[in-house]
């Protein structure tokens, strides 16, 4: 536990200054309706350090940063131009352009100096994980200078949304400053989940700027830490998790939202429970009609539900095959754990104990090799003992899994009941 | 009719155009026999090692540049011309260079088509590492063994032995040639080989951290324990369960060094090192890749002095 604490404590820290700074940016970018604009300035970012790199200037050094953010620079300038001229194009199309062709040019660029490669995915792939003190030390003043500039210039920024180019470019200009290096930390992804999620949760909940922050740095901050967490507990990458949640934060927000805003809470609820129950029975008509259409082809609802409660089994195997199963299950682990204990051998063998030669690791592999091939040839006894038991129940099996889809379906009971009361 | 007839002068004159005739005949095929064999390898290692074997008589190019990972590369226009000139492909093999496959298709140059004498897969006869079957395992992705092959310098024996072969076979004038270079190189390898294992035995046994499983063979010859990876799938950052676990293993084994490739993430492995003490060491998988590493045999020694002086730096602080 206290290494978790120990890993995850830097992590969160960072997190919770991106949410900080995102999600306020985030509102302005809902706002002016550019969702993407935080890839094409990171991308146009990893574009200017890789022209530094193949000027021969070091990976993180001063120079290279400064071609960052002069490129930077140069998307807004044309982003803040753009958004009073933009009159039949919508500035989303022009985002792309810089995306696309940013990325395009950076991959040319590379071509000419492989080792490239690493730094411009370095700019463009950080991983909130490995954040260190340093980073932090470098992000937070930044971040609060942005912030308190932001928060001294309110009035122009946010009165002239779009109408003067210049404050359109002050508004850009920080903007990419601050994505360029949020997006070095933490990786587009991440930082794109940032960026819009808690925004649109507070604007979802708000209608004054204030309270909207404040509702997406909680939710930003709750995500977050329901991420990290889940990330350690059940060893998953922690970028991709975090985004995960952030995005289950978004859909509760929006489950709750028609409660959150008053008046017929029982009409909705009963709303939202015919929506969930229409989709189970049609998840559970799709399996029936699937299992009776091709009953060997794959049956993931069946298969997830023999997972959770393996007895269900029983119901459509006799008892041969139920054992046939068990046997082959017994076999494949039996297998699989000897194929393990010789790679261990093995790799133990090249360090440790007596070195094999290349006869005798030849004639290991071909072991090991045996034993993986006899473990998927049970692996494939499983299989079909279970698809030929299902063919033969898929009549009984598809007609049950059809009356629970129409017992679930909504609507089902009453009509029934007024047909009879009718008769 | 006339009976034909030849006066003196045209008799001389037909003699002229019958040595023209037989001379220009004669002439490509003189040629081709001084012409360069023209082969193309998928990595710098494998075109290093086959200029080593064929010196002047081939002419060989790599397909992927130093420093990109082959395993990532991406087919450009030019390599189909290549192929299409050249009389011998020569490539890793063991899933490593799958592109290759769909090339050859497009290439359609008979004379490489799996098979022919003009396909060399310089894995024959290799003792692979990591053999899993067609279910992939933990550890590294290439169910059919670990391809890093080539980072065992012993291995540099069995691989120009099926270029030798291969070589021979295309070119029979040239057989002695080839078998005369091989053999010199590898006595220099022979020596080169007791240097570096003298100066890594001082290691033997010592544990290591890598980015990515494409040590096993440099880490078996050297008799050093690759006990861990950072990056277990390709392109799947590590969770931090794993990076954990690592630190701890980092901890109770006394881990000085991890080793990475100048193209993985600094960060992660710096991250590690910074929380262990340990060094990072930067080592090259393939020719090219450091400046240092010009060709097969700087290759291995760059790796040597590398790993030796990471060990090393520990030791004495």
């Amino acid at each position: 536990m206290s290494d978790a604490i120990a890993l995850l404590a830097l992590p969160f820290v960072a997190a919770l200054c991106l949410v900080g700074i995102h999600a306020y940016l985030g509102i302005q970018v809902l706002r002016r309706n550019v969702i993407f604009v935080d890839l094409a300035l990171a991308q146009m970012a990893a574009l200017g350090a890789t022209v530094a790199f193949m000027l021969g200037h070091p990976a993180l050094g001063a120079a290279t940063y400064a071609y960052s953010f002069g490129f930077t620079l140069l998307a807004a300038l044309l982003l803040a131009f753009t958004r009073a001229w933009s009159g039949r194009i919508p500035q989303e199309a022009l985002i792309g352009v810089i995306y696309v062709v940013a990325a395009a040019a950076a991959i040319l660029l590379i071509d000419r100096a492989p080792q490239g490669a690493e730094h411009l995915k370095q700019i463009l792939t950080g991983t909130i994980l490995t954040v260190g003190w340093g980073d932090l030390a470098l992000i937070a003043p930044l971040y609060l200078t942005v912030a308190v500039a932001h928060w001294l210039l309110r009035n122009s920024l946010l009165a002239t949304t779009g109408s003067d180019w210049r404050w359109e470019f002050v508004f850009y200009a920080s903007f990419g400053l601050v994505v360029t290096s949020s997006v070095a930390l933490a990786g587009v992804l991440l930082v794109f989940s940032f960026l819009i999620i808690p925004a649109a949760i507070g604007v979802l909940y708000a209608e004054r700027l204030s309270r909207q922050l404040l509702i997406g740095w909680i939710c930003g901050a709750a995500a977050s830490a329901v991420g990290l967490a889940a990330s350690y507990a059940w060893d998953l990458p922690t970028g991709a998790t975090i985004v995960c949640a952030f995005g289950l934060a978004l859909a509760l927000a929006g489950i709750a939202h028609p409660f959150a805003r008053g008046g017929g809470h029982a009409r909705t609820a009963r709303h939202m429970l015919s929506v969930a129950r229409w989709c189970a029975a049609l998840a559970l008509f799709a399996s029936a009609a699937g299992l009776m259409l091709a009953p060997r082809a794959d049956q993931p609802l069946l298969d997830a539900a023999e997972l959770a409660l393996p007895a269900l089994r029983g119901l459509y195997m006799n008892a041969s095959e139920d054992g046939l199963y068990r046997d082959a299950a017994a076999y494949a682990d039996r297998y699989q754990r000897a194929a393990e204990q010789l790679n261990e051998r093995e790799a133990r063998s090249r360090f440790d104990s007596k070195p094999l030669d290349d006869y005798e690791l030849a004639r290991l592999s071909s072991f090991i090799k045996s034993y993986n091939e006899m473990r998927r040839g049970e692996e494939f006894v499983m299989r079909e003992v279970r698809s030929r038991a299902r063919a033969r129940a898929r009549w009984i099996g598809g007609a049950l899994e059809m009356v629970l889809a129409l017992l679930l379906a909504p609507g089902f009971f009453t009509r029934v009941r007024s047909r009879l009361r009718w008769r | 009719m006339q009976p034909l007839s030849f006066s003196g002068a045209d008799m001389r004159t037909l003699a002229l155009i019958a040595w023209f005739v037989a001379v220009l005949m004669a002439a490509p095929g003189a040629a081709l026999a001084q012409a360069k064999l023209r082969l193309v390898a998928t990595t710098p290692d494998l075109a290093s090692l086959a200029e080593v074997v064929g010196g002047e008589r081939v002419s060989v190019s790599s397909i992927v540049p130093p420093g990109l990972d082959p395993e990532e590369y991406q087919p450009r226009p030019r390599d189909l011309e290549r192929l299409r000139g050249a009389d011998a492909v020569i490539r890793i093999g063991v899933d490593y260079d799958l592109w290759l496959d769909r090339l050859l298709v497009q290439a359609q140059n008979a004379a490489l088509a799996r098979g022919a004498p003009g396909y060399i897969d310089a894995s024959v006869a290799i003792a692979l590492l990591d053999v899993r079957g067609a279910a992939v395992g933990p550890g590294h992705p290439h169910g059919s063994g670990n391809p890093h092959y080539w980072l065992d310098p012993a291995n540099a024996e069995i691989v120009t032995g099926n270029l030798l072969e291969a070589l021979a076979r295309l070119d029979p004038p040239g057989a002695k040639h080839y078998e005369r270079r091989r053999i010199v190189f590898l006595d220099r390898l022979e020596a080169k080989r007791r240097e570096w294992q003298q100066a890594l035995a001082p290691y033997q046994g010592q544990a290591l951290i890598a980015y990515h499983n494409n040590w096993a063979y440099l880490a078996r010859r050297f008799r050093l324990n690759l006990a861990g990876f950072i990056e277990i799938k390709p392109g799947v950052p590590p969770s931090p369960a794993h990076l954990a676990g690592l630190a701890r293993t980092m901890r109770e084994k006394d881990i000085a060094i991890i080793v990475r490739q100048p193209h993985e993430p600094a960060k992660n492995t710096e991250f590690l090192a910074s929380r262990s003490g340990a060094a990072v060491v930067v080592l090259a998988a393939s020719v090219g890749a450091v400046p240092d590493a010009r060709d097969y045999i700087g290759l291995i020694d760059y790796n040597v002095k590398a790993l030796a002086a990471g060990f090393s730096r520990r030791r004495n602080p």
